[in-house]
């Protein structure tokens, strides 16, 4: 096994060590299906992905989201650094941006596999109810893009500061759900919309979605391509800073 | 500092010169220069003194504010491929709790790209092959210690930097940890070894660099060091019925440098602790005088480092 896997697989245990951000993340992955269940359960069947298009695309979007992301992309380096193991890491002849690399697939295999299981569960409670399946690829497609823009840009808070997670949540509550909504040209630069844009591509919604996007042009391969391009940006800050920053 | 002080080394692979950190306005290492080369060197210093510092400069874990470290000619900061032949047993804690000491070598030898085969003589030689596949977060202090070692160990690596690894261990143990860092350097390993007692020191290491107050303060063979030590005066409190009379005896007998009064209280000075407690009894008994306290004020290392400070 190659030392990037083996970096993985135990970046993956660390992660799932953290068992408060485990059960925080699971509890806040549950609430979108239990939203569209509830209120799936009163509508017309014909209703059911206008339903999902209501309240529990926003918390999906808008609060898991960012939320799980930032429990697993802050703790990938920051846990490290955390319980001192980093020195561990670097004390190795290994290039840096394999370290930093093997940490944000972790954080972002763990991410995705909460926050789209939960886009498959809610759109599985629509499908069930409607028949129509139209939404479950593309809200899990989402997902697995703007999970890798959002662990991306929380890996590297997590390993700046030991407060990522205030800043973190401060970042998503305040920037993407505030003012990055009351100004439409800064869409372009928030990171949920990413995943967004890769969904509205896909699927047909309904205007006051559309407006979310803002300025930006809905499109799967342009957003994944963004949210790659991130990751790789993140990578390689990463492994700067690894190989610049004093570890005390 | 002139490549002919004993700081120095003929056949270094460490080479640290005029080496400074500092975080904010606490300086931590100032001016440090010196080398390390095969077999134990040990770094002494109290608490609090800068070992960790420097040996976490040499280790390429923190960039000198000033000065320059290299190992095997290569700078770790800048060559992450010294980690072939450098390896560090860290002060802190430094273990994956969910992994086993069996999990956590072969982890270490795999990054180290060195093969994994090694992993259960390395297990073997620190004695845990009876805990090696429970999880590191069940182990004691000394436990820990040994599988850090084992990690490092593992990577065959030519210089071993190991920061105070005899804390938590006990007597058994530190004899066997010993053993292995002697051993290793009789096998040509550049060993060095930071701690802040000074037998333990004396019992694995042929030469010694003295850490105090982030500066060096002595550096030779232990022998060198023990004699300065020595040299170092003690100070020491001494209560009885009248003090001044007894200063004055004190002072006749030549077995004090100085002699200071405060309140009830005497004190002295004396390079020989053990003659003033041979002159001092029969001194007070002649004197008719009661002794009710006797009390050496100024005995640890910390005091006796802040000496050879001063000194140079």
């Amino acid at each position: 096994m190659s030392a990037f896997l083996r970096m993985f697989r135990t970046a993956l245990r660390q992660l799932l060590g953290g068992k408060g951000g485990l059960i925080v993340s699971l509890l806040l992955a549950a609430l979108p299906t239990l939203v569209t269940f509830v209120e799936t359960r009163n509508a017309a069947p014909s209703r059911a992905v206008a339903v999902f298009h209501d309240a529990p695309i926003g918390i999906l979007f808008i609060i898991v989201l960012p939320a799980v992301s930032l429990v697993f992309g802050s703790s990938a380096l920051g846990d490290e650094r955390r319980d001192q193991t980093l020195s561990f890491l670097l004390l190795r002849p290994q290039p840096r941006a394999v370290i930093s690399g093997a940490k944000l697939l972790a954080a972002w295999t763990l991410s995705f596999l909460v926050v789209g299981g939960a886009a498959a569960a809610a759109a599985t409670v629509v499908g069930i109810r409607s028949g129509d399946w139209s939404v479950l690829g593309p809200i899990v497609l989402a997902m697995a893009i703007s999970t890798l823009a959002y662990t991306s840009v929380f890996l590297l808070l997590g390993y700046v500061t030991k407060w990522a997670v205030l800043a973190g949540l401060a970042y998503a509550f305040i920037w993407e759900s505030g003012i990055s909504f009351a100004v439409s040209g800064l869409s372009t630069i928030s990171l949920f919309r990413i995943g967004f844009s890769s969904y509205a591509a896909q699927v047909d919604i309904p205007r006051s979605l559309r407006d979310f996007l803002g300025t930006l042009q809905p499109g799967a391969g342009g957003a994944a391509a963004k949210a790659i391009v991130i990751a790789g940006i993140a990578v390689l800050v990463a492994a700067n800073l690894l190989r610049h920053r004093d570890i005390t | 500092m002139t490549t002919d002080s004993p700081a120095w080394v003929a056949a270094a692979t460490v080479e640290v010169n005029g080496i400074s950190k500092w975080f904010g306005q606490k300086v931590a290492v100032s001016d440090v220069s010196c080398s390390f080369g095969p077999g134990i060197t040990g770094l002494l210093g109290p608490n609090g003194a800068g070992k960790t510092t420097l040996l976490r400069m040499v280790c390429g874990l923190l960039t000198p504010s000033d000065g320059s470290v290299s190992v095997l000619g290569q700078n770790p900061r800048r060559r992450p491929q010294v980690y072939r032949s450098l390896a560090l047993v860290p002060e802190e804690t430094a273990l994956y709790g969910f992994q086993t000491a069996r999990q956590f070598v072969n982890y270490s030898a795999a990054l180290s790209k060195v093969d994994v085969a090694r992993v259960d003589d390395a297990i073997a030689s620190v004695n845990l092959e009876d805990a090696a596949d429970r999880p590191l977060s069940g182990y004691s202090k000394g436990m820990r210690q040994r599988a850090k070692v084992a990690a490092a160990l593992v990577t065959g690596a030519e210089v071993l930097v190991l920061d105070e690894p005899l804390n938590g261990t006990d007597p058994v143990q530190r004899s066997h940890l010993i053993d292995i860092f002697r051993r290793l350097a009789a096998a040509g390993h550049t060993v060095i070894v930071s701690s802040h007692v000074l037998a333990e020191v004396e019992r694995m290491a042929d030469r010694v660099l003295a850490i105090v107050d982030g500066k060096l303060a002595a550096a030779g063979d232990v022998s060198a060091i023990r004699r300065a030590m020595l040299d170092t005066p003690y100070r020491v409190r001494i209560e009885a019925g009248d003090p001044r009379r007894l200063a004055s005896a004190l002072l006749q007998s030549e077995a004090v440098e100085a002699a200071s009064l405060a309140g009830r209280a005497l004190h002295v000075e004396t390079s020989d602790l053990v003659q003033l407690g041979r002159v001092l009894p029969p001194l007070a008994r002649d004197l008719d005088l009661s002794l009710t306290l006797f009390e050496p004020e100024d005995l640890s290392l910390e005091s006796v480092f802040r000496y050879l400070v001063r000194r140079r």
